[in-house]
């Protein structure tokens, strides 16, 4: 066969063993470099040892940063690591043109990371919009983010504009006779808003073309005998959460309803913060035990569809 | 099959229960020690990526010789041989065990044969059909009245079903076959010694100047009959018609036996092969009882000439079909199937190393290379998918707070990013010689298959998840818990799925 090969059998079988034990070679003599290398050593030349170092990696926002480390500017910007760096602790400088810079001193251990991860560079001309066009006492964001409800006390008057102030349009009269407005709130739905004082809420409907007459009447309710203390729009968007100084109540944005007294409160002006996803009420009251002491206690009452829920809440704080 | 008992069912259960445990080991590390299993991990995957490019360079010098003996005449090569060597007096015998293959694949398989550029007079052509095929009887007269004028004789056998000792093998249906054609040789006075028997798979294309090549091989080499001869299996049939996904696992597997016929010391029969019929007679035939007939002869070989026994590579083609289904998940089931049935080679490991521990004549340093080249391939090829892909993030994820603070999980995801880099360079030398292996492109064939020829080799990674080990976890698994698998042969041809 030999006189029809340029290269005979034997050839070929000695071009691969070269080439089989060139390979073994460089595995036996890369390994430990790559190892050595992802394990954070390095080797001194002036000490022919091995010394372990760390690294420090840099991400920001927005990326592009220049990094200075100890005064040096680093070859890289943002996001970059800075490796082979000897235990110790670095003055670092992160600049991005036109943003306020950031400076930390950086402690670095040998074979670890040091993370610079959480940067943000702020503006040092920050972006700022007006964004209303007509006066306003107070204002309102809706849930969904796409909306800013104003409402003007002077004027009587509910505004309503997008996110990035267009649109910008009247969309409710407040009564003229309700005086003054402690708090308002817009429902989840987003048809309507309540307004409340001491003794008394109005639930008013937007003017936004809607033909629903029930909903177009306002609806007042008063509290000759109690103190509104806060308000809170159930996720159905038709119950309102109420606190007086006596009692947390449910009650139904409609004309005559009258209120439930889910809760005797023993303190005036409870604490109390509503989650509407989920149409919890958590709210602080105080406990008298028999010595005379008084104790805070922060308690969650479940107001979901579910009614049972709310005896077996009512029936567990009687217990209590 | 029957489960063995005592050494052999350990020697069974060794190939499975190693890839398990170095899979689960590694897994474990990855929660309890992260820091080790990274650096095991940087050591496997700098060991692989070497070792693709050691293999892509072997695979470079193979299709150096391949290309460099294609279209080359043979036969003159043959004759101008010394005329003690006696080509002429050389009788080819070839077998084809058929399954359920129809006419449709064994036609295109027996023309090519028929156009062989060897006296046609000198062949011996032995349709081996399984007897429970219903069509076997007429599909073997349809192909006698259409070949057998062609060639020296013309046999068709029907190996019965159920035979005492024998499963449903391939290797059951060829033994038969060749002992029918024994007794044929016999009432010729033919001397086994000029026999050169080919087991070819039914929808086998041979080159034309196969039997010119494999000729010359067995009358040049020194003791020829203590080899087989093993061409290179390329599937270039259908290999226009297939889909992307099917097509480039079996250019792989090509590639693969390409570069197994440059290391001489690992290289075994696969698939379509020749060897001497002397020999094979000698060796007691095919396994009837193992689905990997087509290595277990080698072994065979090997353990009846104690261990003075080899594969000689043909750098010749024979064409076979690529299998594949009518979409792609089919397709993905055929070849996962396909690919499986290869990896049930690993029951090569239980029979050898019996076999080793009953011969005393082969040196105990041979015994021990070959039985760890055949254990290692088999677990490597289970688990190396498994560690590149799957458990190579795990330290990173599951590493913990501790971990993650530590330079090396910093830098093993950086360090595989790099080193995988490198097997872009292999990438490109796989597409531009897949490309020059194929048969040139049929009318019809849009130019823009060439394009997506080359495209297609960006599903590797996909395809590595699917096909890359766990077919072989599969057959080893099987293997371990003795759920033998039974002989499926791969629908081919027109028959997909």
């Amino acid at each position: 066969m030999q006189q029809y090969n340029f290269l005979t059998e034997a050839a070929f079988e000695r071009i691969r063993r070269i080439l089989f034990y060139f390979c073994l070679l460089v595995f036996f003599l890369g390994l430990p470099f790559i190892l050595t290398f992802a394990l954070g050593y390095k080797f001194n030349y002036q000490s022919l040892k091995f010394v372990k170092t760390g690294l420090i990696y840099i991400k920001t926002q927005p990326e592009g940063a220049k990094v200075y480390i100890n005064g040096k500017l680093f070859s890289q910007k943002s996001p970059t690591s800075i490796q082979e760096l000897l235990p110790g602790v670095y003055k670092i400088v992160l600049e991005l043109a036109a943003h306020y810079p950031w400076k930390a001193e950086v402690d670095v251990e040998a074979g670890k990371v040091s993370r610079i991860d959480k940067v943000i560079f702020f503006p040092l001309r920050p972006v700022l919009e007006q964004l209303n066009r007509e006066k306003f006492s107070s204002f309102r964001i809706d849930l969904k983010r796409k909306l800013i409800y104003y409402l003007d006390q002077e004027k009587k008057v509910v505004y309503r504009s997008n996110f990035d102030a267009s649109n910008f349009e009247d969309i409710a009269s407040l009564p003229e006779y309700f005086s003054p407005i402690d708090n308002w709130n817009i429902s989840p739905d987003e048809k309507k808003f309540f307004i409340y004082n001491a003794h008394q809420i109005a639930v008013l409907t937007f003017d936004l073309g809607s033909n629903d007459e029930y909903l177009a009447t306002p609806v007042f309710l008063d509290y000759d005998q109690e103190k509104i203390t806060n308000v809170f729009w159930h996720s159905d968007s038709y119950h309102l959460v109420v606190l007086t100084n006596k009692y947390i109540q449910v009650i139904e944005a409609r004309a005559l309803a009258r209120p439930i007294n889910l809760v005797e409160l023993n303190k005036e002006n409870a604490m109390a913060s509503y989650d509407q996803e989920q149409d919890l009420l958590f709210f602080g009251d105080s406990q008298i035990p028999a010595d005379n002491g008084s104790y805070n206690n922060l308690y969650k009452l479940e107001l979901s569809a579910n009614s049972y829920l709310f005896d077996k809440f009512i029936k567990g704080k009687v217990n209590d | 099959m029957t489960r063995p008992k005592g050494a052999k069912r350990i020697f069974e259960i060794i190939p499975g229960a190693l890839s398990w445990m170095i899979i689960i080991s590694l897994i474990y590390l990855s929660f309890v020690q992260p820091l080790v299993c990274a650096v095991l991990i940087i050591t496997f995957d700098f060991y692989w990526i070497l070792r693709t490019v050691y293999l892509t360079l072997l695979l470079v010098l193979a299709h150096h010789r391949l290309s460099r003996q294609k279209g080359k005449d043979w036969l003159k090569v043959c004759c101008a041989l010394p005329l003690e060597n006696g080509w002429e007096s050389l009788q080819q015998l070839v077998i084809f065990p058929i399954c359920h293959e129809g006419l449709e694949v064994l036609r295109p398989s027996l023309e090519a044969l028929s156009l062989s550029h060897y006296p046609l007079e000198k062949i011996i052509v032995v349709l081996a059909f399984e007897a429970r095929n219903s069509q076997a009887k007429s599909n073997a007269l349809i192909l006698e009245q259409e070949f057998s004028a062609k060639f020296g004789a013309f046999l068709s056998t029907f190996h019965p079903d159920g035979l005492a000792g024998e499963s449903r093998t391939k290797g059951a249906n060829a033994t038969w076959s060749a002992k029918a054609a024994k007794v044929f040789l016999d009432s010729r006075r033919v001397d086994y010694a000029k026999v050169l028997v080919s087991c070819f798979d039914a929808d086998t294309c041979v080159d034309v100047e196969y039997f010119g090549c494999l000729s010359y091989h067995f009358l040049t080499s020194a003791k020829p009959h203590q080899a087989s001869y093993q061409p290179m299996p390329v599937y270039n049939n259908n290999i226009w018609q297939a889909p992307s996904f099917a097509r480039l696992v079996e250019i792989s597997g090509s590639f693969c036996q390409m570069i197994e016929s440059m290391r001489l010391e690992k290289f075994i029969t696969f698939s379509s092969h020749s060897m001497s019929f002397k020999t094979l007679v000698e060796v007691d035939y095919w396994p009837t009882n193992m689905i990997s007939d087509d290595s277990v002869i080698y072994w065979k070989g090997f353990l009846h000439f104690n261990g003075d026994y080899r594969v000689i590579p043909l750098y010749i083609t024979v064409s076979m079909d690529v299998a594949y289904g009518n979409n792609i998940w089919r397709t993905m089931l055929v070849q996962y199937k396909q690919k499986r049935r290869w990896a049930w080679g690993v029951e090569n490991f239980p029979f050898i190393v019996m076999g080793f521990t009953e011969n005393k004549k082969i040196p105990f340093i041979k015994k021990i290379r070959r039985s760890f080249h055949l254990l290692e391939s088999h677990v490597t090829w289970a688990v190396w998918a498994v560690i590149l892909v799957v458990i190579g993030p795990l330290p990173i994820l599951f590493g913990g707070a501790f971990f993650s603070q530590m330079a090396i999980a910093y830098n093993l995801p950086k360090i595989t990013g790099l080193l995988f880099r490198f097997t872009v360079l292999t990438s490109l030398t796989w597409i531009f010689l897949s490309w020059t292996i194929l048969p040139p492109r049929p009318k019809g064939v849009s130019w823009f298959k060439h394009v997506l020829l080359i495209l297609e080799w960006f599903f590797v990674p996909f395809i590595i998840l699917i096909l890359g080990s766990a077919p072989a976890l599969d057959a080893q698994t099987r293997l371990m818990l003795a759920k033998y698998m039974e002989f499926n042969p791969t629908l081919k041809g027109n028959k997909v799925l």
